[in-house]
């Protein structure tokens, strides 16, 4: 579903040199469940940016669905992310001036989509998380929970093939951590979502089905997550 | 997306409200500018209904009270005026040529009608030939009014509509007083004296008749001059003139000048105008500009959020210019509520048409306004890079 071959990422200024990735082969499968741990500034954000054509490698390839996308124009990009990607952030990154099911529709406001068929589709999405009842809310009105849930809606609204969550617990306490997780986990098993999440917490990279780990922008664990507990 | 930018700045109505005050007010001024410029070009494009190509205006004031002494000067200097070969035609009037600062007025009443109120012009029957006035109906003065019962006189149409409505004009008799009727001969169809720019009036000729009349003094003689006729002839005119009538004032200049300068009564207010509504817009525009910088790096996240989801780099640049626009679409809105009373209630009884037009030409202004102001920052906006902008909160 999603390949990375050789995947550099390397930050320049004029006196220093950042190596963010180092030669990154990656292989991610449909269906699959992925979490990715290291410390901090080892360069799992970044590769999840880039998977999610967020930002360009330095050099390598990425391709999805087979398709190389490095010659692929800034629209055709966009509209790549719209409709096969959805993402979920640790600051969750609302519109804090529209309502809650307005900011779920926001995916699908950037496709030929009718208006009443947005609103249709933000509501089910919203239904999926457990947020009927906040629809007319706005952001600042809601817990982190439920803010990150929110998040998790509009990335189903586009019903996408793949979910990038970057860190999606990470500013939740344990409970409402849990909650996320359990969502992302039904949507994983019984709607055959492909997620990659970055994550600190090894107690939620043990719950997928494969955990990568990265250390100074290389990857140097990669295994089923029945063998790591093992 | 236009229902979505629409609710978007709705929800920021609050932070957006300075900013829509602002393009209210920018609106209006530009509303009353343009409605100044355009009533003003309106009237300039309307025919004046006379030449004042080489037509020269001498002024003529006796310093004596000998009224009889002065009315035989009078006699003369015309005669004297209308022997130089330079001189095509002349004629006495009032102090109320074109583009003096002089009026006259007079109320009408025909029938029904009461106190039409009218501009009054006291001509001599070769002013016709001085000024190039054409007559579309019946005649001009002539010496067959000599023997009239009446006194003749000559109106425009706007006189004709108002004081006639769609009667036939030639021939009606109007009382003035118990002795005096007008009786008219001719219409004209245009005669709009005072200003370019101003709109034209009713207005009717009233014969001269030195002969007839030994009373009267006349401040103004117009004369048409023939081609080359310049400084030269003007001094010898005045010497000559001055030999005639030793103890009167002559002064001349010509109807150019007297255009040119009756013309800087309204154009120099409409340049001011113009320049303060300038300095208006340009100040709106740096607040527009400014406004949109900040709020394009305050939300920076948002921009990165829109880029992840599917906008693509064009889709962010038209999201701020639309954005804008729906700003100053709130504030036109506002303004046209105010704007559009004018033509209405008919505010000045000025033409609604010119209302209209500068309510159009002002929202254009402000939306082209907006739409400048918006280029560059938005186009900054969509080169951000989705990574970095989500990386910023």
């Amino acid at each position: 579903m999603i390949q990375l071959t050789d995947i550099e990422k390397v930050y320049r200024t004029k006196t220093i040199e950042t190596v963010a990735l180092n030669r990154v082969n990656l292989q991610i499968e449909r269906g699959e469940f992925v979490s990715i741990m290291g410390p901090s500034g080892c360069g799992k954000s970044t590769l999840l940016n880039i998977m999610g054509l967020l930002d360009e490698p330095t050099s390598g390839f990425v391709a999805i669905d087979g398709q190389p996308v490095k010659t692929h124009s800034d629209s055709k990009l966009a509209k790549l992310r719209n409709e096969k990607i959805g993402f979920v952030f640790q600051s969750y990154h609302l519109i804090h001036d529209l309502s809650v099911v307005d900011n779920v529709e926001l995916p699908l406001l950037y496709r030929s989509v009718s208006a009443s068929d947005r609103r249709k589709r933000a509501l089910e999405a919203l239904e999926k998380v457990g947020l009927s009842a906040r629809t007319k809310h706005f952001p600042n009105q809601l817990s982190g929970g439920q803010r990150q849930r929110v998040a998790i809606a509009r990335a189903l609204a586009g019903n996408p093939e793949i979910i990038l969550a970057d860190e999606p617990t990470g500013n939740l306490d344990s409970v409402m951590g849990e909650e996320i997780m359990d969502i992302l986990l039904r949507l994983n098993q019984e709607e055959g979502t492909t997620i990659v999440m970055v994550t600190h917490d090894e107690n939620m990279a043990l719950k997928t089905n494969r955990l990568i780990r990265f250390f100074d922008g290389q990857q140097v664990a990669d295994s089923m997550v029945i063998e790591a507990q093992i | 997306m236009i229902r979505h930018l629409f609710k978007l700045i709705w929800n920021q109505k609050k932070s957006n409200f300075l900013l829509i005050t602002e393009i209210f007010f920018s609106f209006l001024v530009l509303f009353a500018v343009l409605s100044f410029i355009l009533y003003n070009y309106h009237n300039y494009t309307q025919p004046l209904g006379f030449k004042y190509d080489k037509v020269w205006q001498l002024w003529l004031s006796p310093n004596t009270d000998s009224a009889a002494h002065n009315i035989a000067v009078q006699q003369q200097m015309i005669q004297r005026v209308r022997s130089f070969p330079e001189v095509e035609h002349a004629s006495f009037s009032n102090s109320n040529t074109p583009f003096a600062f002089s009026q006259m007025n007079a109320g009408m009443s025909y029938k029904s009608k009461k106190d039409v109120f009218s501009e009054v012009f006291d001509v001599q029957d070769d002013y016709k030939n001085v000024m190039g006035i054409e007559v579309s109906r019946g005649r001009w003065f002539g010496p067959q009014d000599n023997g009239s019962l009446h006194d003749p006189i000559v109106i425009n149409k706007k006189l004709q509509e108002e004081l006639f409505g769609d009667e036939d004009p030639i021939g009606k008799l109007i009382p003035i007083d118990d002795s005096t009727q007008y009786a008219v001969i001719g219409v004209v169809d245009h005669y709009r004296s005072y200003s370019e720019f101003d709109p034209e009036k009713a207005a009717y000729f009233h014969r001269i008749n030195l002969e007839k009349d030994k009373n009267s003094i006349w401040n103004g003689l117009v004369i048409k001059v023939k081609p080359g006729a310049g400084v030269a002839f003007e001094e010898k005119m005045v010497r000559e003139l001055s030999r005639i009538s030793k103890d009167w004032t002559i002064e001349v200049t010509t109807q150019e000048k007297m255009r040119q300068s009756k013309a800087k009564v309204t154009t120099v207010p409409m340049i001011a105008m113009s320049l303060v509504c300038g300095f208006l817009i340009i100040n709106v525009a740096l607040g527009l500009f400014g406004v949109l910088w900040y709020n394009i790096n305050r939300r920076y996240a948002e921009i990165g959020l829109r880029r992840a989801i599917g906008a693509s780099s064009k889709q962010i640049r038209n999201q701020f210019v639309g954005e804008v626009l729906v700003i100053a679409t709130f504030g036109l809105l506002l303004g046209l509520l105010l704007a559009a009373q004018f033509p209405l209630l008919n505010v000045f009884q000025l033409s609604s048409v010119i209302y209209w037009e500068s309510i159009g030409a002002a929202a254009f202004l402000i939306f082209l306004l907006a739409i400048v102001c918006a280029i560059y920052p938005s186009r900054q906006a969509s080169k951000i890079f989705p990574a970095v902008a989500l990386h910023e909160e």
